[in-house]
């Protein structure tokens, strides 16, 4: 059984013409690393709450289909369930924070206090946040007078210490610079393999060190779903997100009429080598 | 993470100035019997007991490290208030026994003594008040409520207005200077920054209520209110001693408070 269904979702906010979700379906195993692209306003943060099972709320309804975690739709889940089962991150940093701590440590130590676990596993589980998220150095600092990059890993650190089955985050990796990003995609990479993460994106770069499987949202729908390959040289997702670096690079050649025929255009620097040396013999 | 939040914390902590005294050791429920004890107090004493109440609430803050701090905040309230009720009551306010000081000028001595009651015991009140919040620091207040099993709701209600002043005041300077670009007077006289109030309020409450909004969903995915108890990381120590020596502040503040009004 998948982990997280969505069946034929057809969702439009109150007094909006078009809806955002048109009769989309998908579904997730445990442990997948996905990573949802789409560009602006196409449906990124609507489709994120519908996973993480924060809609239907109040008059945000489906019209059709609906979303379900073990095969038991989330309406049916209470929200102390639910936050064992899931942690959705949103994408506004100052938005994720609970208010309720005056530091780091108190912010992330925060949910495990609500679950009343003994205080040596609070103390485990708070660490390890920090260390994953790099924020060691400023555990002692209030949450409000953070950067903008360091909330967001905050907001991470205490999704992550929450130790959830299913982690979705809504671009995750928007206010962190180059090398910050790198840092963080790599430990995200290195977190137990049976936890499942979701991330919504509009770059490309950190997508392709998290995640394995690609999907490109369009028009309410997923409608190329994948390898990255496959997903990064669909036309649509060149058009609307463009390429990596190196890719761009490999494309102008071949426009160049100097690309070997058949030779997938790489997507990264790890690739890109060897199928530059294939492309100069040629 | 061996100590308190105590002395780590910024700006949120207020008025609250690190240190180790006895006052910063006690329990924040000691610290806080004490200050209602001494409220108390200031409620019943005469004027003579108010102000030697003050003179002794002003020497312990200086034993406490918290002396100047105390004494400015106290100065800076109280003094427009001595000055002013000292002149309305006085002087102003018709009373039998005026008494002719200079030329046209009387004075009444019932008056006078009248403002001094007051402002000594408001002053008493405040010196309170001044040497809790000066010596515990609003997260250990919220460790020791958590700690004594008080509901998280009620206890995180308490202490809201708290936690929230910092994110508010940075929310207010953002309005502030978005409506200044956009340009708002807010720099020329007071009229004109009278009429620019609306124009920095409203966007304040409204984005208030929409935080209330994403609070609410953030907590409930944080399992607030989950379980009846949360865990208590570094909570404030507690000993027999303060247990009982709450116990005699408490009986004692209820004791002045209720004889005098037996006594009537
Ligand atoms: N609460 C709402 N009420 C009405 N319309 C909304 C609401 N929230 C989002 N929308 C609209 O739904 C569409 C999809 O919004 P959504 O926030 O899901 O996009 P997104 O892909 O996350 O965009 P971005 O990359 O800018 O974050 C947009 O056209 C947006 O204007
Ligand atoms: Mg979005």
């Amino acid at each position: 059984m998948a982990l997280i269904k969505v069946e034929d979702l057809f969702f439009r906010y109150p007094q909006a013409k078009a809806p955002v979700l048109d009769g989309l379906s998908v579904a997730f195993e445990q442990g997948e690393r996905v990573a949802i692209l789409a560009p602006n306003a196409a449906g990124k943060t609507t489709l994120a709450r519908w996973l993480a099972g924060l809609y239907p709320d109040g008059g945000l309804v489906a019209e059709r289909g609906h979303v379900s975690m073990d095969g038991k739709p989330w309406p049916q889940w209470s929200a102390a369930e639910r936050a064992a089962a899931v942690q959705f991150v949103g994408q506004v940093p100052s938005q994720q924070l609970t208010g309720c701590a005056f530091t780091v440590y108190e912010e992330i130590a925060f949910g495990p206090c609500n679950l009343a676990l003994p205080e040596g596993e609070v103390r485990a589980r708070v660490e390890q946040a920090l260390a994953v998220c790099n924020l060691k150095h400023l555990a002692k600092r209030d949450p409000f007078t953070l950067s903008g990059g360091e909330q967001q890993r905050l907001s991470i650190a205490a999704a992550l210490a929450m130790q959830p089955r299913v982690l979705i985050l809504d671009e995750p990796t928007s206010n962190l610079d180059p090398e910050s990003r790198d840092d963080f995609i790599a430990q995200l990479d290195a977190l137990p393999a049976g936890l499942t993460v979701i991330v919504f994106e509009v770059a490309l770069r950190p997508s392709l060190g998290l995640a394995r499987r690609f999907m490109l949202l369009d028009e309410g729908r997923i409608v190329v779903d994948g390898t990255p390959e496959t997903v990064l040289a669909h036309p649509r997702c060149i058009e609307t997100l463009g390429m990596t670096a190196v890719a761009r690079a490999a494309f102008e050649i071949r426009e160049a009429g100097r690309w070997p025929e058949g030779l997938a255009l790489p997507l990264t620097l790890a690739v890109a080598e060897q199928s530059f040396r294939e492309a100069a013999r040629a | 993470m061996s100590s308190r939040s105590g002395p780590q914390s910024g700006q949120t902590a207020l008025l609250f100035l690190p240190g180790d005294s006895l006052l910063h050791r006690a329990n924040p429920l000691t610290s806080l019997i004490f200050m209602l004890w001494m409220i108390s107090a200031a409620a019943v004493l005469p004027t003579i007991g108010t102000t030697i109440l003050i003179v002794a609430g002003v020497a312990l803050s200086f034993a406490m490290g918290v002396g100047p701090r105390v004494t400015k905040r106290l100065v800076i309230t109280m003094l427009p208030l001595l000055v002013a009720l000292l002149v309305v009551h006085g002087f102003l306010v018709s009373r039998p026994d005026f008494i002719p000081l200079v030329g046209p000028l009387t004075y009444s001595p019932t008056g006078l003594e009248y403002a001094a009651q007051v402002v000594t015991r408001i002053g008493a009140m405040l010196t309170a008040s001044l040497i809790f919040v000066t010596t515990t620091h609003p997260g250990d207040i919220l460790k020791s409520l958590d700690q004594r099993g008080v509901s998280p709701g009620v206890s995180y209600l308490i202490a809201s207005p708290l936690l929230l002043i910092e994110p508010f005041s940075e929310r207010a300077k953002a309005i502030r200077d978005a409506q200044r670009a956009r340009g708002l007077d807010l720099t020329s006289t007071f009229k004109a920054r009278f009429k620019a109030l609306p124009a920095l309020l409203i966007p304040l409450i409204t984005l208030a209520l929409s935080d209330l909004d994403h609070r609410a969903s953030i907590l409930n995915s944080r399992a607030f209110r989950a379980q009846k108890h949360r865990t208590v990381i570094d909570a404030p120590p507690d000993d027999r001693f303060q247990v009982w020596l709450r116990r005699v502040l408490i009986v004692l503040a209820i004791a002045q408070l209720g004889i005098p009004l037996l006594w009537r």
